[in-house]
């Protein structure tokens, strides 16, 4: 599969894949590009276009490994774009996902909508689950990530970063890293084979349209934790490990 | 009262320490209770399968059988072992190769976790099917309606006078019967089709 680079039109783009829709308005980039390329609009809009480039490829082809440009950004640029993509999740796709649950429950028969009821309180405590889940990251992990770009660009270490690089490292939280997939793949289970027939079936189908499309986000989304973050971060461990010669 | 299961046994085969622990540590994480035992060398492979016929599953690394001979070793595997319980993790597949189960070396761990999981968890040729695979049985039933409530698999078995294996097995036919992984979404089902009340599970 050919990879997007600063050169490819951004209308092409989305053109080629209008999933990618939702990642560039993480950016801030809104449509209308005319015939810009990547390169001129991240310049406009104040994006670093290395780090736009690695995220675009990487979810537009599974099979993307962005290793060789792990040095072209900083991680401040990464955690910016990992918090939003939670504040998404949790303003726009969870919302979303509600109403359609909502709707259904309303216009459902009685025994249907005790069933609806139900996936609805279940679909809450996944919400519940995914708020500690991003909550925990953006107190404790995404600080960590940026004070470790900082001491190595200020020459500045404090005692308490070298204690937490050596008892807490990021590898810790690479062990724990669990998965949020696995209930939302219950919920369609649950809806697919179970739920009796409902006769709103538009609201079901846009539903699982919009279950499948946040399944398919948040496994790309740990993807990059996975795979660009975290390899990063041991990284400027490393790095703050030997310039402090600890 | 049912018969008391004995306990699994696995074999992980490969030359790598790293590999053999970051094995254990997957079957930790999806569940698989089983006495583990590690192999380093073919040799020790060769012995481990001679001395003891008890073995349920075998997790082979490719860098452990003989270079230039790879295929004829599998072979022996096979003939010794068994192969519809044998997955190898290397490179590549080679062309025919024996062994149906397959982990590449590239796989993330997803696809890793995944394919342990169908490797354990899927029905063995030997094994019956059971004639309709989406209805629980009755016992079945019991075990769920245990789970949703919230007891644990020691209390489970407890209750109803079946061993921790047996539970543990009943669970992994549910889940692979109904799709449902959770036991929240165990709970919701069960609610659903009147297994427990919606009072019960408060």
């Amino acid at each position: 599969m050919v990879s997007f680079t600063k050169n490819s039109k951004m209308a092409e783009i989305i053109l080629k894949n209008y999933q990618l829709l939702p990642i560039i308005s993480r950016f801030g980039i809104k449509l209308g590009f005319g015939n810009k390329t990547v390169e001129e609009i991240c310049a406009n809009k104040n994006v670093n276009a290395a780090f736009f480039l690695e995220i675009l490829n990487s979810y537009h082809n599974s099979n993307y490994f962005p290793d060789n440009h792990l040095g072209d950004f900083d991680v401040d640029v990464m955690v910016d774009y990992l918090t939003n993509t939670h504040t998404y999740y949790l303003k726009s796709k969870v919302p979303h996902i509600e109403l359609f649950i909502d709707k259904m429950e309303r216009e459902a028969q009685e025994e249907n909508s005790r069933n609806i009821n139900l996936l609805k309180h279940f679909f809450n405590e996944y919400k519940t689950d995914i708020e500690n889940h991003f909550k925990e990251e953006e107190k404790h992990i995404f600080p960590y990530v940026i004070d470790l770009e900082k001491t190595l660009s200020t020459n500045n270490c404090s005692r308490e970063l070298i204690d937490k690089i050596k008892h807490e490292p990021i590898e810790v939280y690479e062990r724990n890293h669990d998965s949020l997939e696995i209930k939302l793949a219950d919920l369609k289970n649950l809806i697919i084979r179970f739920l009796p027939p409902l006769s709103c079936e538009d609201d079901c189908e846009h539903l699982l349209t919009e279950l499948f499309q946040l399944e398919y986000d948040i496994e790309e989304h740990t993807r990059m934790e996975e795979k660009v973050l975290i390899p990063k971060v041991k990284m400027l461990e490393q790095k703050v490990l030997e310039y402090y010669g600890v | 009262m049912e018969f008391e299961e004995r306990k699994l046994h696995t074999v992980i085969a490969s030359e790598q320490y790293l590999v053999r622990l970051g094995v254990k540590t997957l079957l930790n994480v999806i569940g698989i209770e089983s006495d583990l035992h590690e192999v380093g060398t073919f040799d020790e492979l060769e012995y481990f399968l001679q001395k003891d016929e008890n073995m349920d599953y075998l997790i082979l690394s490719e860098d452990i059988l003989q270079k230039q001979r790879k295929p004829d070793c599998l072979e022996y595997v096979k003939n010794s072992f068994g192969l519809n319980t044998t997955i190898l993790i290397g490179k590549q597949q080679f062309s025919n190769c024996v062994c149906d189960h397959f982990i590449s070396n590239s796989c993330s761990r997803k696809e890793v976790v995944d394919k342990l999981q169908q490797f354990f968890y899927a029905p063995k040729a030997n094994e019956q099917q059971e004639e309709d695979s989406h209805t629980l049985s009755d016992r079945e039933k019991d075990v769920l309606k245990a789970v949703a409530l919230g007891f644990s698999n020691k209390e489970i078995a407890d209750q109803l006078f079946i061993s921790i294996n047996t539970v543990i097995t009943h669970r992994k036919n549910i889940t692979s019967k109904l799709g449902i992984k959770t036991i929240s979404g165990l709970t919701v089902y069960a609610l659903m089709h009147h297994i427990i009340k919606a009072e019960e599970a408060m």
